[in-house]
């Protein structure tokens, strides 16, 4: 019995589980009696295909977690992969190179001060607790003076190692600093106009969704859509190594989504900042009468989503070998389908990066599935939408109440407490914990 | 809580079961197919392709020992890789692709060519020549052809006079770009021809050619000839000249004359003509077969155009059941 209770209880695993039985069960075998789904090749074919999803997923988990949504991933992801193609094929003065050097270094100068800022933070914290009134000095210095000096030192560094690039050809380091930067530049401006002009998150990044989509065509000008293909002969750097196979089996995007994830939760859940992120989306006032500075968190979560937007455009190139403003069409109405699926809540407060994992795990196995019964694509979209509904009602917990209003189940005894109260109860819990999922 | 679980893990098998049933297992895999061919379309919306699938969906079912499996890339090179590389894992034993466009399909057309599966690019070439076989219309001998009518319907070589109206059709296209250099080759040579607007985009849609032909009427006085780059955006541009009232003298000239389009529009005399651009579907598997069965192919089938005017089109709207 108890294992019984661990699988209703870990719900967000079980739909993977579900999904991961009906692909083994029903797959079709090869001629030479093979079983298709679960050869490696085609699951780890299913891993490279959600990972540029994944990784977008995992940037808007902690956006959504916020309370917040972040609609303009796609067309950053775009922005990312013209800037990251045309620097790595186009050598010389491009509008890229115009788009992406200030935006390097503008990240640069920010994560550097951050970083400062983070590290005095802590050794602050540690070391006395709360400072002397007589350091106001000191502490003016801290606060602003330092992360500028640790700002403008990386900003340096960077555009030191990036400007002889500009004159040849970009090399992969120099485009894995260059393309997420601008994500990230982006991410954060979203976050500036929702935090500073007070909008609706909706709102803001529907607009940077289509002046991102503008800013991406007019960077790419006449190449419009096509960009060369990789044949080491007009590009630089050698690409190949992020479509590469690590230790021979594992896709290198793979690798990223899952890395990506891991790094995330680690933050999520073991840093006052994660802490910040789950009791921002809970309620936000409160967090910012309990004296957290809601504005900053949320500014950081946009700019991440924005930051992952870029790496994954960087794979996309990779794996598409080509950069174009139409990369990332509707990307997030699935990263966000995702996340759902995943079981965090558009309400904010409530929800787990290991969900989304499985959210965006479980979307790429019912494609694959679905693809590999070849059936009718018009059919595939809606028994999608079908099993996302589905999937969300069971996460949910609802599942028993609608069989129930349509009297298909005996109703719940009265004093039973209602799954949304349960939950609320639970997660008031898991909050202390350390915003721990069950 | 208990006995919600066991509810719960019961409805949850019924599923499982229900879903299972309801897949087709091993067994859809029929004994009497001789070849399982996959074909992976880059989108199905747009006429033309959807004309495309029924053509290689007739002719596989003249030949009873062939399996089509037809996948639909939604228009996104992510979903039209995924496809092929399912197709892969599937074993079949001849790939047709037609690109939503080269460069993001041809690794994965590679991945294909190494795993020893005989690749028919269709349509849209990729960047790699290791595939069996391309065939696919010439867009420049089309744009070319359109070309040369619209001088003879201007007045004739070097006594041509008009101003033109050329509506592209997805910018970063190469058919856009071949099926407008080929015109060019002809109405650049004649003095007398005037070029009206810059590279206006329709991206190959009706309602998007409507709306760049509205503009051009209200800012020229006189135009006397628009050439779409496909049938929908000449027929796009043949509405707004009506709501204006000035359809009658303009001449429009599209390509594509699918049946139920083009042809249909230019046999009720609203287009003047229209350029074949045959799809490569009943070819291309007649192709692969013919590959299959141990003969030789030629590397490239380029198929050839046809002009239709109002004096062909009653017979091949005939021809298609229309």
């Amino acid at each position: 019995m108890t294992f019984l209770r661990l699988l209703s209880q870990t719900k967000l695993y079980w739909g993977l589980i579900a999904i991961f039985l009906i692909g083994v069960l029903s797959s079709p075998v090869t001629s030479s009696g093979r079983n298709i789904f679960l050869s490696s090749g085609n699951l780890l074919d299913v891993l490279r295909q959600v990972s540029t999803t994944g990784l977008v997923a995992t940037g808007m988990t902690a956006v959504i977690l916020t309370g917040g949504i972040d609609l303009s991933v796609g067309s950053l992801m775009a922005i990312c992969s013209v800037v990251c193609a045309m620097l790595l094929t186009v050598p010389g003065e491009t509008p890229a190179v115009f788009l992406g050097m200030p935006a390097v270094g503008l990240a640069s100068l920010l994560v550097g001060a951050v970083v400062v800022r983070f590290i005095f933070v802590n050794i602050e914290k540690t070391r006395s607790g709360i400072a002397n009134i007589r350091d106001v000095q000191l502490d003016r210095m801290r606060g602003t003076l330092l992360p500028a000096v640790g700002g403008v030192i990386l900003c340096a560094l960077v555009l030191s190692f990036l400007l002889p690039q500009v004159q040849t050809k970009f090399g992969v380091l120099g485009v894995l600093l260059v393309a997420p930067a601008v994500g990230l530049l982006f991410g954060a401006i979203n976050g500036a106009i929702i935090v500073v002009g007070r909008l609706q998150p909706f709102i803001v990044t529907l607009a940077m969704m289509v002046t991102a989509l503008g800013i991406a065509r007019l960077t790419a000008g006449q190449n419009n859509a096509v960009l060369p293909v990789y044949t080491g002969s007009n590009a630089t750097a050698d690409f190949d190594v992020l479509r590469q196979l690590v230790f021979g089996i594992v896709p290198m995007p793979g690798i990223f989504f899952i890395a990506a994830i891991i790094l995330y939760s680690v933050v999520l859940r073991f840093t006052p900042f994660g802490r910040y992120v789950y009791a921002i989306g809970g309620n936000e006032e409160a967090a910012r009468l309990s004296g957290i500075n809601a504005g900053r968190v949320k500014i950081v979560t946009y700019a991440i989503s924005g930051l992952l937007a870029g790496i994954a455009a960087v794979l996309y190139v990779a794996q598409y070998r080509q950069g174009k403003p139409d990369a990332g069409a509707g990307l997030e109405l699935d990263a966000i389908a995702a996340v759902v699926i995943g079981g965090t809540s558009l309400m904010g407060g409530r929800g787990s990066l290991a969900g989304t994992f499985c959210g965006v795990l479980i979307f790429g196995l019912l494609s694959n599935i679905l693809q590999l019964h070849n059936i009718n694509s018009n059919l595939q979209l809606v028994l999608k939408g079908v099993i996302i509904i589905g999937t969300v009602l069971v996460q949910e917990r609802n599942a028993y109440d609608v069989l129930a209003h349509l009297r298909l189940t005996s109703r719940r005894p009265a004093q039973r407490e209602t799954a949304a109260e349960e939950r609320s109860s639970r997660e008031t819990l898991s909050l202390t914990m350390g915003g721990k999922e069950e | 809580m208990k006995r919600r679980d066991i509810m719960r893990l019961a409805a949850f098998a019924a599923v499982l079961a229900a879903t299972t049933a309801l897949l087709p297992g091993k067994d859809a895999m029929a004994q009497d197919k001789k070849w399982r061919i996959g074909f992976s379309q880059a989108t199905t919306i747009e006429p033309w392709r959807a004309q495309f699938n029924k053509d290689i969906i007739a002719e596989a079912a003249k030949h009873p020992e062939v399996e089509l499996i037809v996948t639909d890339g939604e228009d996104k090179t992510e979903k039209q890789v995924a496809d092929v590389e399912n197709l892969i894992r599937q074993e079949v034993n001849a790939l047709l692709i037609s690109p939503k466009e080269s460069a993001g399909l041809t690794g994965v057309v590679q991945q294909a060519i190494d795993a020893k599966i005989p690749v028919f690019v269709l349509d849209r070439n990729v960047e790699t020549d290791q595939y069996t076989q391309f065939v696919g219309g010439d867009n420049k001998l089309i744009g070319r052809a359109a070309g040369e009518y619209a001088v003879e319907l201007l007045g004739g070589k070097g006594k041509a006079q008009g101003n033109v109206v050329e509506i592209w059709g997805g910018m970063g296209t190469q058919p856009a770009h071949d099926r407008h250099d080929g015109f060019h080759e002809f109405t650049d040579k004649e003095p007398g021809i005037k070029q009206l607007l810059d590279q206006q985009s329709g991206d190959w849609k009706q309602d998007q050619a409507y709306n760049i032909m509205a503009t051009a009427l209200r800012n020229n006085e006189k135009i006397d000839l628009v050439y779409g780059h496909n049938d929908p955006m000449a027929y796009g541009a043949y509405l707004a000249a009506k709501d204006a009232g000035r359809e009658k003298d303009i001449k429009f000239i599209g390509i594509d004359a699918l049946p139920g389009e083009g042809v249909t529009w230019v046999n009720n005399g609203e287009l003047t003509a229209t350029f074949l651009y045959a799809t490569p579907g009943a070819e291309g598997l007649r192709q692969a077969l013919k590959f299959l069965n141990g003969e030789k192919v030629e590397k490239t089938v380029t198929l050839d155009t046809m002009k239709v005017t109002k004096e062909n089109a009653g017979q091949i709207m005939k021809d298609n059941g229309l």
